[in-house]
């Protein structure tokens, strides 16, 4: 009994979930908890790959390989892909946000530690 | 040409096409990118309003489709009505916004991008119809945000900005994957698909992917107790930013939650308690807030939950077709009001609440300030009112009434948080007001209070309620408050006269009692309301509010519905409340005072709301046909009279408000104004006696009113400050007109209104005559004044029959209702009352004589000897009372007949009247003989006494009665305890504390703050998929 590569890759993808979700709320360190959320973005992705992907599928392109007749069956589904490129597009940006907000922080208080950052409260 | 235009797709052109040109344009001249950007952000504006404009022109939704293929294979876009409409509004505001912004944005071409960028992704969650896009829209619009706050340079807003982040992404996460998720379970992102196919969203995929995203949303409207991010970025972001993020980003969120609503139809219970949760706790910690942008983020927070819940709601009864009236007016609302809260709060730039005193004086700020606050706290005539009318009696009809209570006890906290920043405005002198707003900041609020008025006027024709006389009232005093330049005496003969056409005009067709209340409370009004002609001075902002009291009042009294009652009702206490907080020294008191009125208004809004909920229908005339299952209806509606006519134990608003008010409004309030309560109570016992029940109510509401007089009578004995010992006479006074309701029968009705009449005529006499010696003595304090009789003959003559009219000496009208009073208790067999009656009575004589004594009588003080009498303005309607006085008390029939009359009708069938008819009494007595041969005998004595006085011992010290006083006052003061005084301080102090502690959880910590969004995820996740 081989293990499906789309379970693998479930099982992967919320492992990494996991893991973002831990940084994000055990380390101390801005940076890392910036990494964390990159880990968090992959995993969701690679989840989402995973869910479109279909056993011994092939790639979703019509031609003479694939006839339109049994594409859905035997195609791996092209829009979770798609929905991917976008998310990538869109983690990527939100972490050069991110990124830009750890560095401003840093020039204003010379320091990293997300505990040092709390002004506003109540 | 207009059509090819008014596509919604154009929208995003303009959003898209603006960002793309204003770097480019950059590069080439500096001024082009702002120019484009005014271009984009309008054609945004005017494109959906031409959607709107068409869609309620009868044109079909409109649908767009992209790509070259419909749905589910491309996103589609619709803009229906409600798309429309929240677009149109979210745009509206993004321009004042964009006002407000101006000088920052202006600087820095980025920031206009984001900005852009924000609105079009705003614009893109309310049209769009697929999930993914959906949340492509979010991140732009989340993206955007994040630049804006990094815009603001300080490291508090930075920090604040980067909390923001560390939460939102997390939601949008789930997003995400939940969105994944539903299209590997349904095959398809189109929203309307998905909705389609909602029964094959089951098993543990399908319910986490929809529990996902569903906590995500809620997430992002910042729910109670996950919501620490949000608070930080109301409080450090620049108060434009902090408007965006309050009213359009959460705009975009809660279109998305209301687009998926069919979704989560399992799950409308939970986002129900989430809502009512955030917005009762919300409001609860925003109790303890001084720093205003964090108080208004409270405020935000918590109307985000009341929309969410009254969405909730709304979908679980089925009650779509209120849809626009509660969740939308409730939404305009909190987006015009909080956005132009937010804006002012950037003009004016006052950090903290106390700093809020240097606004005192303006009477720009002060109107925008007071109409956007009234407006956010759910008050008339703004459509917040409308919408919370609504809701509350559908949740009324569905018999949920804990999510009334929810309701009606966190609309309290905002009030008082909200009212207590008012105060601050209303505290300092006003020479001493030191900011200095350029006018053209203020456009951006002051076009957010007139869009609210216009959209009350709006939300109340939804409601049906909207009915010119209903609405005169408001104008008229908006047309004074445009004159408001005029000198103060044109402005009060207008007022008189616009008082005099429009309120007869409002009351022409009442009948029966509310005609008899009418005819009343009409003329006494305008006896009182003359004597303001005796103050020269413009008093800004005095006469527009008198009119709105005046004509509320007579519009009270035509009102046929609850709704118009209640609306009339809240006319009445904003108005008073705003006049009182106009006096110098008032503002400790203003506030106990609408806190206090606006309790009373939300029993009677729940007394109202069971009342329909019983009678199916809001008419004030199905309240006679109630079966007895409407008792608490009853109940709470009696409450809310009680508390509004100043009963013991909730009188402690009453002292105050009435002594520190203007003196002339003090009688206006003592006189008339309290009277409303009275009517509120006759009408409801009124209907309670003609269906039958309450019946067992009464002698508790009996003993309620004695207990009132007596307190109030030794509590005024205790008084060294004459306005003050008025004050608690009044209370007292009330207290047996309510005695004289409870007593249910024929007689004792008679006697109330009365009594209501007398009390009318003997406290405008009252506080005229102190408003004239306090102009000419300056000092209210009894002790201070004293022999006056001789400078102000005419004031002391008008006392004297006051006093003895009150007190109920023969011969006058007072006389004639303590016997009817009297006469009716012991008819009904409550001879424990009428003992008590006889006690009060006695401390009533003691405070009055005194009164008279300490004032007029007594030694007169060296430096008083060169006064005046008090000028014409107040001796005239001083005497035209007096003159009704001596009529209802030499020819009672004239007033009894109408009285009896008006009652007759309606107690003839249904109430049993075995004892004597009103005639009979009457014909036992004949008030004329002994009443004249009284008066001869109390005119020889009073010469008698008026000589020996000044003959006999004008030279002695006549210290006997003040020894008199000294030695009774401090045993009396063991009596009375200020025990209501120090409960309610108690109430206060508790709930203070209880937001002080809840506050608590917000630590500050941006990881504490993702910790609790991740609980609340899973929270949902749990509770979501085991009730299932």
């Amino acid at each position: 009994m081989e293990l499906p590569v789309s379970q693998i890759l479930l099982v992967t993808g919320f492992f990494l979930i996991l893991i973002g979700i831990w940084g994000v709320l055990a380390h101390r360190n801005i940076l890392r908890i910036i990494i964390g959320f990159s880990l968090l973005d992959t995993g969701i992705h690679i989840v989402m790959v995973a869910t479109g992907y279909v056993t011994g599928g092939t790639a979703p392109i019509i031609d003479a390989a694939l006839e339109k007749a049994n594409a859905a069956a035997s195609a791996v589904d092209p829009i979770p892909s798609a929905l991917v490129v976008t998310a990538i597009v869109i983690g990527f940006s939100v972490t050069a946000i991110m990124l830009a907000f750890a560095r401003r922080l840093y020039d204003a208080k010379k320091t990293l530690d997300i505990g040092a950052f709390t002004e506003e409260k109540w | 040409m207009v059509e090819v235009l008014l596509q919604p797709l154009n929208i995003f052109l303009f959003g898209l096409g603006g960002s793309f040109l204003i770097p480019l344009l950059y590069r080439i001249a500096k001024p082009l990118p702002l120019v484009v950007f005014v271009l984009a952000l309008a054609g945004i504006a005017v494109i959906s309003a031409g959607l709107l404009l068409a869609l309620h022109q009868g044109e079909p939704a409109f649908e767009s489709l992209t790509a070259g293929s419909g749905p589910p294979y491309s996103i589609n876009l619709r803009v229906g009505r409600f798309e429309a409409a929240c677009a149109f509004s979210v745009n509206v505001v993004a321009l004042l916004a964009a006002t407000h912004l101006w000088e920052r944005l202006r600087q820095n071409y980025a920031a206009l991008l984001l900005f852009l960028l924000l609105i079009m992704g705003v614009n893109g969650m309310v049209m769009t119809r697929d999930l993914f896009n959906l949340f492509v829209f979010l991140e732009i619009v989340s993206i955007a945000t994040y630049g804006l706050f990094g815009f603001d340079g300080t490291p508090q807003a930075l920090t604040a900005g980067f909390k923001y982040i560390l939460a939102t992404v997390l939601a949008s996460a789930f997003f995400l994957l939940g969105t994944a998720l539903l299209y590997h379970v349904t095959g398809t992102l189109n929203i309307d698909a998905m909705i389609a196919q909602r029964a094959q969203i089951a098993g543990p995929i399908g319910t986490t992917a929809l529990l996902l995203v569903l906590s995500c949303l809620i997430i992002e409207l910042k729910p109670f107790p996950a919501n620490g991010w949000g608070l930080d970025v109301y409080t450090s972001a620049s108060s434009g930013i902090a408007a965006l993020v309050s009213c359009v980003v959460s705009a975009g969120v809660f279109f998305a939650l209301f687009k998926l609503l069919a979704l989560f139809e399992d799950n409308l219970t939970l986002i129900a308690i989430s809502g009512g949760a955030t917005f009762l706790f919300s409001n609860l910690a925003g109790l303890r807030q001084t720093n205003v942008q964090r108080m208004l983020g409270y405020s935000s927070i918590a109307q985000m939950g009341l929309l969410t819940l009254a969405l909730a709601l709304m979908r679980q009864f089925g009650a779509d077709a209120a849809m626009p009236l509660v969740v939308g007016g409730l939404f305009v609302n909190h987006l015009l009001a909080k956005a132009g809260l937010f804006f002012l709060a950037g003009a004016v730039n006052r950090r903290h609440v106390d700093g809020w005193s240097a606004i005192a004086g303006r009477p720009l700020i002060l109107l925008i300030f007071a109409i956007l606050l009234v407006a956010i706290a759910g008050l008339p005539p703004f459509p917040g009112f409308w919408s919370k009318w609504e809701l509350v009696m559908r949740v009324a009809t569905a018999g949920q009434y804990a999510w009334i209570a929810v309701i009606l006890v966190g609309s309290l906290f905002e009030v008082a948080y909200m009212f207590r920043w008012f105060k601050q405005a209303t505290r300092a002198a006003p020479e001493k007001a030191s900011v200095d707003v350029p006018p053209g900041r203020l456009i951006p609020a002051g076009l957010c209070a007139l869009l609210l008025c216009v959209c009350g006027y709006g939300a109340a024709t939804l409601s049906g309620a909207a009915s010119l006389w209903l609405f005169a009232p408001l104008g008229a005093g908006a047309f004074l408050c445009l004159l408001d330049w005029l000198p103060g005496r044109l402005k009060s003969s207008l007022m008189l006269i616009l008082v005099v056409l429009l309120g007869v005009w409002i009351v022409s067709p009442v009948e029966g009692i509310s005609r008899l209340f009418a005819v009343l409370l009409l003329s006494g009004a305008l006896v009182v309301a003359s004597a303001s002609l005796y103050r020269a001075d413009r008093r800004p902002g005095y006469y527009p509010l008198m009119t709105l009291l005046l004509l509320s009042i007579a519009a009270l009294l035509r009102t046929r519905t609850s709704l118009e009652f209640f609306f009339s009702w809240e006319m009445i206490t904003l108005s008073s409340y705003f006049l009182i907080a106009q006096a110098r020294n008032a503002h400790p008191y203003a506030l106990p005072f609408l806190l206090f009125s606006i309790a009373s208004a939300f029993c009677l809004l729940f007394g109202f709301a069971m009342a329909a909920a019983a009678n199916g229908t809001i008419d004030l005339a199905a309240f006679g046909a109630a079966g007895t299952d409407a008792w608490p209806a009853f109940l709470m509606l009696a409450a809310g009279f009680l508390i509004k006519a100043g009963a013991v134990g909730v009188h402690i608003w009453l002292p105050g408000a009435y002594s520190e008010a203007d003196d002339d409004l003090s009688a206006m309030l003592s006189a008339v104004v309290s009277k409303v309560a009275i009517f509120g109570l006759f009408s409801v016992t009124y209907l309670a006696i003609r269906s039958e029940i309450g019946l067992d109510m009464a002698h508790v509401m009996g003993w309620i009113g004695l207990l009132t007089t007596f307190f109030g009578a030794a509590m005024a004995l205790q008084q060294a400050d004459m306005k003050r010992m008025l004050a608690y006479s009044s209370m007292s006074q009330l207290g047996y007109i309510v005695t004289a309701i409870a007593l249910m029968s024929h007689l004792g009705w008679v006697t109330a209104l009365y009594l209501v009449a007398n009390h009318l005529m003997v406290k405008g006499i009252l506080f005229l005559a102190a408003a004239g010696v306090i102009l000419r003595t300056g000092t209210r304090l009894l002790d201070e004044n004293g022999g006056l009789v001789r400078n102000m003959p005419f004031t002391f003559a008008a006392v004297a029959t006051a006093l003895i009219s009150m007190s109920g000496l023969p011969p006058l009208a007072g006389f004639g209702g303590k016997w009817l009073l009297l006469s009716a208790m012991v008819e009904k067999g409550w001879y424990w009352l009428a003992a008590v009656a006889v006690l009060a009575t006695f401390a009533g004589f003691l405070y009055m004589f005194r009164l008279a004594y300490a004032v007029f009588l007594g030694e007169r003080k060296a430096a008083f000897s060169a006064i005046r009498e008090a000028p014409v303005a107040l001796i005239v309607p001083q005497y035209l009372l007096v003159i009704a006085i001596l009529a209802l008390s030499f020819f009672p029939k004239l007033f009894m007949e109408p009285v009896s009359a008006a009652i007759d009708p309606a107690f003839a069938s249904t109430l049993v009247w075995d004892g004597m008819s009103l005639e009979t009494i009457y014909g036992y007595w004949n008030p004329i003989p002994v009443m004249a041969i009284t008066v001869v005998i109390a005119a020889l004595l009073f010469f008698v006494v008026w000589l020996r006085y000044i003959y006999g011992y004008r030279r002695t010290p006549t210290t006997g009665v003040a020894v008199f006083y000294a030695f009774y006052q401090p045993r009396l003061s063991h009596l009375l305890r200020p025990v209501a005084t120090a409960f309610w301080r108690g109430v206060s102090d508790l709930t203070l504390s209880a937001g002080g502690s809840i506050q608590k959880i917000y630590t500050g910590n941006g990881q504490t703050d993702s910790l609790y969004v991740l609980w609340y995820v899973i929270a949902i996740w749990a509770i979501g998929t085991l009730s299932r």
